[in-house]
This record gives structure tokens, C-alpha cells and sequence, in this order.
């Protein structure tokens, strides 16, 4: 799932700042699972930003509404008749949704109250780590199920590099080393052979942003190409 | 051959009965009029540009048509269960047939309506083509929508005698016209003839477009008259002077130049459904056909329907209709509306196509394929009994397998391919064919029926649908021991569903490659299109098959 978390509330705030009618939206998916942008935490949001209202004259307004999911259009229309109500947007989905959210109210300012961080998983309650970079040619297969790409602090994809500890990357010591524990799993899986075959760089050039059409697709969306 | 059992249990429910019409013009009116003729409630969303009320076009040059107008937009307000929303637009529309919500605005207010059925009767509009002929528009050189009107002054048609003027029409240069802009033309000039024995009408003219009701009789009759018509496959040429315009032709009959220069040049019109119709069919989830009419060339579709059920496209929405059509359209729609709406209590099957909601995750995929807009949802998907044609396409999209047509469901149909060639005996080649109920399935009937020469391998599945066949069956298919499998579905264009034929054609194609990376001869597998009488079709593509794979 994609993982956010909140930006501080000092820079939410003055992100707003000036802005008397301010609608907080959440997103029912990926960041609602991760704790950071779900109608519970944009009700909590909305409520932090009316206490800090308070003390003034003419206190701002703020608005709550949490869609299914902001990066479908279909999920966004409801809030058609709800946006114009309001002088600015503050999204808590991720960067995905925020962008959506945008494009569909171009005139509208509308502003990050979370910052996207990686794709990982659930650990625990509020605990999520990276697992993947999307880099879009995965290497899973080779490297025992570990993403070099992700957890080695140099994404190398024929490691490790000389500045390995033993189990530990010489950035931090509390990192383990993504190349270590490739070489850990491959042997036990008995599959060492491996590590020993040279994998070409991927081709970085995939990092502009990108259209996916799924396979059985392709001939739906042919004349928009 | 066998084919799956449809059992289907019915249940009732109650549905909204107030009709909502959108277009104010004649055929809106007299939509509404009709329906609430019927005991319905008429809720009339007069759309202020859903196309000028198109009098020219519907009535042509009979000369009371302003009051018939009139009259019928007094008795239609004045009727107690007819609303007229005056400066009324449309702003969503959702829900199923029976349980439409509608939001609009009218005079500026925004207003919430529940209707079990909406009619959208828009209007044509005429624009005049000068600016083709590279002419501007004055008192002698007027489009034919106001050359009508002038022509319904007594006085006016007096002078034309009196003065003997000439009138010059022009038309079938700037388009490809058709048989209602010839009525209009023809009726102009008879007008012009019977105004008097010195007034006189030149037509110059491309094609006559006479494929309508008594059309060669008006031609005919204007003829008759004294009409002269100059036919040519190129436009005169044409100047516009101070005292008037002057024409000349070259008439490739007496191969001569011929000079004309008429007291008014009469320009033809474009007759073109009004931009409104973009937006309806958007708004109301309905498919936009040829030149922007809100109804597409299918064979399935009887006259008055959309791709929806309970909306319904009648009049110039449609295509360009003369009046008497329209009346039809609008007597057609009463009975489609009757028929849907009831006393308000509706049989439906209990399951058509279901959503298991434990299952569902609300990708909306099945909201996005239902060519029937027959899907919503609250926090799951939902599909409406009411508007469900139990095609099975949503339920082949769903990529969750959460959705089940009654009587096709995966597991049915799985078993039922397991069962056909398991029965086959060994030795024959083992030929799958998933049939569209509404074509092939008939076709292989009967070419069965009538011993063409068929595999003696071949067993055929029915299907709702060609949209109903998942790759997952073609694959199963394979993988319990067919040598072959035809994907076989209606004519595209031909297809009940709109898309079925479509989506089967992309999935076969994907499946295609599939079979090649796993090292499947592709030839084994076969998309084809048929329409229910082609059995010899059927079955030559049958043995076509066997022979390419045993």
C-alpha cells in the first residue's frame, strides 16, 4: 500500500493561512489503512485547525468530507457541489489523489496536508516500512525477495559494495545490508549461483511519468494514443 | 449439445412513476402531454438550448403552426399533473430505471427530482450554410427557416405575383442533404408556383433527395407548376451585387451558360441536433450516435430506446424527423413507458447479475463496462434488477470474481465445460464453441437441425452474451482437453449489449498471446461474428476448425 504521514501542523497551517473557508478531504483507501488521512484523521485534522481558531476574531471555517478513494474520478464527483462551498482544499490523500483533486477543481488551491512517503507494508498498528521504489522492472526473482533497489542505500543491482560491515550498511549501522541478506536467503534457499549472474542496470529512463494499460486493455484505449 | 439452464426467481418491488421530459420544444410538449395522458406525473425540464423548438422543421409551411404550438404549450401547463420547470438544464443524473435521481436547476434554483423514467426530446437545429457558398445573409439573400416565415404572409405571396418576382433556391452543394430539408425545399416552391401564375421558382439543385412520404409527388406537383430546376454536380457561381444577387450556371444538359438574376435567393439549412445532446448523453450515460444524435446503428434497438433501460430518445434526438415520425416516436415511448413503469410495481428476476459485497472492493470496473448503465453503488457495487440485461460483461471484468450472472455463473459454466468433453468420445476432435444466445447459438442449432455436416466433437455452450466469455473459460477449456475452442458473437454493431462483441474480441486477442507464450497453437482458438441465420457458416467454420486441428 502506499504509506503517508501527516505534515506538522505548523506547516499545515500556514499552508491555509489567509484562507476563511477550508475544506479538509480524506481519501478511504491506501491512507486511511495507514493511519494518516482517513475520516477519522481528517475529523481530528479539521478539529486541531478549529482550536487554533479560536483565539481569533474572525475564526476560519473548515468543512470535512472523505471520498472512497481520490484517484478516481468517479469518487471525486461527489464532491462537486461541495468545492465551490469552500476557498481552499486541504488533501490528505497522496500525492496521486492530491493531483487529481486539483485537476478537477483547477480553480480551487488545493494543498498537501500529508507527505507521501514510500510503498511498504503493515508491520503492526501504525507501523508501516518501504518496501518498493516502483522502479518498474522488478528483480525479486534473483535477489531471494529482497528489493536491492529499495533497501540498499546505493539501489545497486549486482552487490554488495566494499562498504559493507559484515551485516550492516556503512551509511548507518542499524541498516542491515540489503546485498548481506540477499546473499543470507540465497544460500539457504541453496540458489547462491545467483548472485553470481550479472544483472543489467535498468533502464532509468522509465522514471518520466508513466501510462499503464493492462494487457486485454491495449485495444480499448488504442485511439487515444 | 446442451446448453445451461436459466432459472430465474422473481420478486417485486415498487418503483418511482413520475416521467421526467427534457426539451421544451413541440415534441417535448407533446411527450409531455401524452404521458400525463397516461396518469403518469410529467416533470417538463424545458432546456432552453436543447435545439430552437424546430416549428420549420416539424410543421413546415403549415400556416397555423405557431398557435398549434402555443395552444399545446398553455394546455400542457395548465395540466394539473404536468410541472413545467421553466430555463431548466440538467446537472446529474443517477440511479436505475424506476429510481432515477435527478438534480437541475431551474430559473437558478437547484432542484432534486425521483423519476422511474426520463424522455429526452430535443430539438433539431437549422443553421443556414451562406458562409459555404461564401455569401452573407440580406434581404434578397435569406436562409430558408425565414424565406418559410415570409412565405406565411398572404401580402408577401400577392407581391410575388404581382411584381413578378423569381425565386432562386440553392441547395445540395453545401452538404449532403436529406429528405426532410427536400420537403421543406419543395413545399417552398410549390408556395412560390401556386402564389400566383408570374411568380416563379428556380431550384438549383445536386442530388433530389425524395426517398420520403409523397416527396416525388410534391417534386412533381412544383414541376407541374412551372418550377425550374437546374441539376449539377457543381455550385453556380454566384455574386452578390447592390441590386441583388446574379447567378450563373453552366448547364451540362443544353451545354449552355445560363443567367439569372432572381429577386431572392433562398440558401439551404444544416439540420443538426443541438450541442445540448453532447451534454445529455454525458450527463445521463447514454451513447452518442452518427452527427451527435443521441442513438447509435444497432439492429437490437427498437426505435425509441437508448442503450438504457426507462431512457428514452424520441423526435429529432434521435435523427431528423419529420411530424408525423416524432408523433410516432412520441405514441411509442407512452407504450415503452407504460410497459416499464406499471402501477408502479415492477416483477423483476430476483438475481440477474449479483455482487457479493463481501467480496467486492469497489474498483468500479463493472460501473465503467455496464454497457446498460445498469450499475451504481453505495459503499459496494450494486446492479439493478430492473436494469439488468444479464449480459455478464461486468461479471467477466470483475477482476475479484464478486459478480455472478444466475444460471451462468463461473462455477456453472465451469463444470458444464468440464462435463461437454469429458462426454466426448476419444478420438474426436474435441471442439468447445461459446455461442451467443442471440446469434450463433441459434445458427448452430440450426445447423444441427438441419444435418449440415458438423464435427462430431463440436458441443456448444451458450452464453448471454459473447461478453459473458471470460478468458479463464477459453484457458479451462484447454487445460481439460479441448483441441479447439470458437469464441463465436453477433456481427460487430449487431451486439444486444453494445459491447459484448467488442469485449470478446479483446479478451480473445489477449488470449491469443496468451496461448502462444504457453505454447499453444494459436489456430486452436477462434473468434468469429455470425448472425443467427448463418448456420452454413456455422458450420463450415466448425469443420474448418476440426480440420485445421485433427
Amino acid at each position: 500500500m502506499i504509506v503517508a504521514k501527516r505534515k506538522p501542523f505548523e506547516e499545515i497551517k500556514e499552508l491555509i493561512e489567509g484562507y476563511k473557508k477550508v475544506l479538509v478531504v480524506g481519501c478511504g483507501t491506501c491512507v486511511a489503512v495507514c493511519l494518516a488521512g482517513g475520516e477519522k484523521e481528517v475529523g481530528i485534522l479539521a478539529d486541531e485547525l478549529r482550536l487554533s481558531q479560536k483565539s481569533e476574531k474572525e475564526p476560519a471555517e473548515f468543512g470535512e468530507a472523505t471520498v472512497q478513494r481520490q484517484c478516481d474520478r468517479e469518487f471525486l464527483s461527489e464532491l462537486d457541489d461541495i468545492v465551490p462551498q469552500y476557498e481552499a482544499l486541504l488533501s490528505m490523500a497522496c500525492g496521486a489523489g492530491i493531483q487529481f483533486l486539483a485537476e478537477r477543481f483547477p480553480d480551487t488551491p488545493v494543498f498537501p496536508a500529508v507527505n507521501t512517503t514510500f510503498i511498504g507494508v503493515n508491520q503492526d498498528v501504525g507501523w508501516y516500512e518501504e518496501r518498493c521504489k516502483a522502479c518498474g522492472n522488478c528483480v525479486l526473482g534473483m535477489t531471494a525477495g529482497i528489493c536491492p533497489v529499495t533497501m540498499c542505500a546505493k539501489s545497486l543491482l549486482n552487490g554488495p559494495c566494499g562498504g559493507t560491515n559484515g551485516s550492516s550498511c556503512e551509511v548507518d549501522p542499524n541498516q542491515p545490508c540489503a546485498w548481506h541478506m540477499i546473499y543470507e536467503r540465497l544460500a539457504r534457499q541453496g540458489r547462491l549461483d545467483k548472485i553470481i549472474e550479472i544483472c543489467p542496470a535498468n533502464d532509468w529512463r522509465n522514471q518520466k511519468p508513466q501510462t499503464l494499460i493492462q494487457p486485454g486493455y491495449e485495444e480499448r484505449y488504442e485511439s487515444e494514443k | 449439445m446442451t446448453t445451461a439452464k436459466n432459472t430465474r426467481e422473481m420478486e417485486k418491488i415498487e418503483i418511482a412513476t413520475d416521467v421526467l421530459v427534457i426539451g421544451g420544444g413541440y415534441t417535448g410538449l407533446k411527450a409531455a402531454d401524452s404521458i400525463a395522458e397516461t396518469g403518469y406525473r410529467v416533470i417538463l425540464a424545458d432546456q432552453k438550448d436543447a435545439g430552437t423548438p424546430g416549428q420549420s422543421s416539424l410543421f413546415g409551411l403549415q400556416p397555423d403552426f405557431q398557435n398549434s404550438l402555443d395552444g399545446l404549450k398553455d394546455a400542457v401547463k395548465a395540466n394539473s399533473r404536468v410541472e413545467f420547470l421553466p430555463e431548466a438544464r440538467i446537472k446529474t443524473a443517477a440511479g436505475v430505471p424506476g429510481d432515477f435521481t435527478i438534480r437541475l436547476t431551474s430559473d437558478g434554483t437547484e432542484i432534486e427530482k425521483k423519476v422511474g423514467a426520463i424522455v429526452v426530446a430535443t430539438d433539431i437545429v437549422s443553421t443556414p450554410l451562406n458562409h459555404i457558398y461564401g455569401l452573407d445573409l440580406s434581404d434578397r439573400v435569406i436562409s430558408l427557416s425565414d424565406f418559410e416565415e415570409k412565405l406565411s404572409s398572404a401580402d408577401f405571396k400577392k407581391k410575388l405575383d404581382k411584381d413578378k418576382q423569381t425565386v432562386a433556391f440553392l441547395a445540395g452543394f453545401a452538404q449532403d442533404g436529406n429528405p426532410l430539408l427536400m420537403k421543406r425545399i419543395l413545399d417552398s416552391v410549390l408556395a412560390v408556383e401556386e402564389a400566383g401564375k408570374n411568380a416563379t421558382a428556380y431550384v438549383y439543385i445536386n442530388d433530389i433527395k425524395v426517398a420520403g412520404d409523397n416527396l416525388e409527388r410534391l417534386y412533381k406537383a412544383g414541376r407541374d407548376a412551372g418550377a425550374i430546376y437546374f441539376k449539377s454536380t457543381q455550385p453556380p457561381e454566384i455574386k452578390q451585387q447592390n441590386d441583388g444577387p446574379a447567378i450563373l450556371l453552366h448547364d451540362p444538359v443544353i451545354r449552355s451558360d445560363i443567367e439569372a438574376e432572381p429577386d431572392y435567393l433562398v440558401i439551404e439549412e444544416a439540420m443538426t441536433p443541438g450541442q445540448v445532446n453532447s451534454e445529455l448523453a454525458d450527463i445521463l450515460r447514454i451513447d452518442l450516435g452518427p452527427m451527435g444524435f443521441l442513438q447509435t446503428d444497432n439492429v437490437h434497438r427498437f426505435p425509441v430506446h437508448s442503450n438504457r433501460e426507462g431512457i428514452y430518445v424520441i423526435g429529432s434526438t434521435r435523427d431528423i424527423q419529420d411530424l408525423s415520425d416524432t408523433w410516432t416516436d412520441v405514441e411509442n415511448a407512452v407504450l415503452d413507458i407504460k410497459q416499464l413503469l406499471g402501477d408502479g410495481t415492477k416483477e423483476v428476476p430476483k438475481f440477474c447479475a449479483v455482487v457479493d459485497r463481501e467480496k467486492c472492493v469497489t474498483c468500479l470496473t463493472c460501473y465503467r463496462c455496464c454497457p446498460h448503465g445498469a450499475i451504481y453503488w453505495d459503499d459496494k457495487a450494486v446492479i439493478s434488477p430492473v436494469a439488468c440485461q444479464a449480459c455478464g460483461i461486468c461479471a467477466s471484468e470483475c477482476p475479484q470474481e464478486a459478480i455472478q450472472v444466475t444460471g451462468y455463473s463461473d462455477d456453472e459454466l465451469l463444470e458444464q465445460i468440464r462435463t461437454e468433453i469429458s462426454g466426448i468420445k476419444n478420438g474426436d476432435p474435441k471442439i468447445l464453441a461459446f455461442c451467443c444466445e442471440n446469434s450463433a447459438l441459434e445458427a448452430g442449432r440450426t445447423a444441427d437441425l438441419f444435418h449440415y455436416n458438423l464435427p462430431k466433437g463440436l458441443r456448444l455452450i451458450r452464453v448471454p452474451c459473447a461478453g459473458k466469455v471470460d478468458i479463464h473459460y477459453v484457458l479451462s477449456a484447454f487445460i481439460e482437453g479441448a483441441d479447439g475452442v470458437l469464441v463465436m458473437a453477433c456481427h460487430p454493431g449487431n451486439c444486444k449489449s453494445e459491447t459484448g462483441t467488442t469485449f470478446a474480441r479483446w479478451r480473445i486477442n489477449n488470449a491469443y498471446q496468451m496461448l502462444e507464450e504457453t505454447g499453444i497453437d494459436k489456430n486452436r482458438l477462434e473468434f468469429v461474428t455470425l448472425a443467427s441465420n448463418m448456420a452454413p457458416d456455422f458450420a463450415k467454420i466448425a469443420v474448418e476448425m476440426e480440420k485445421r486441428i485433427g
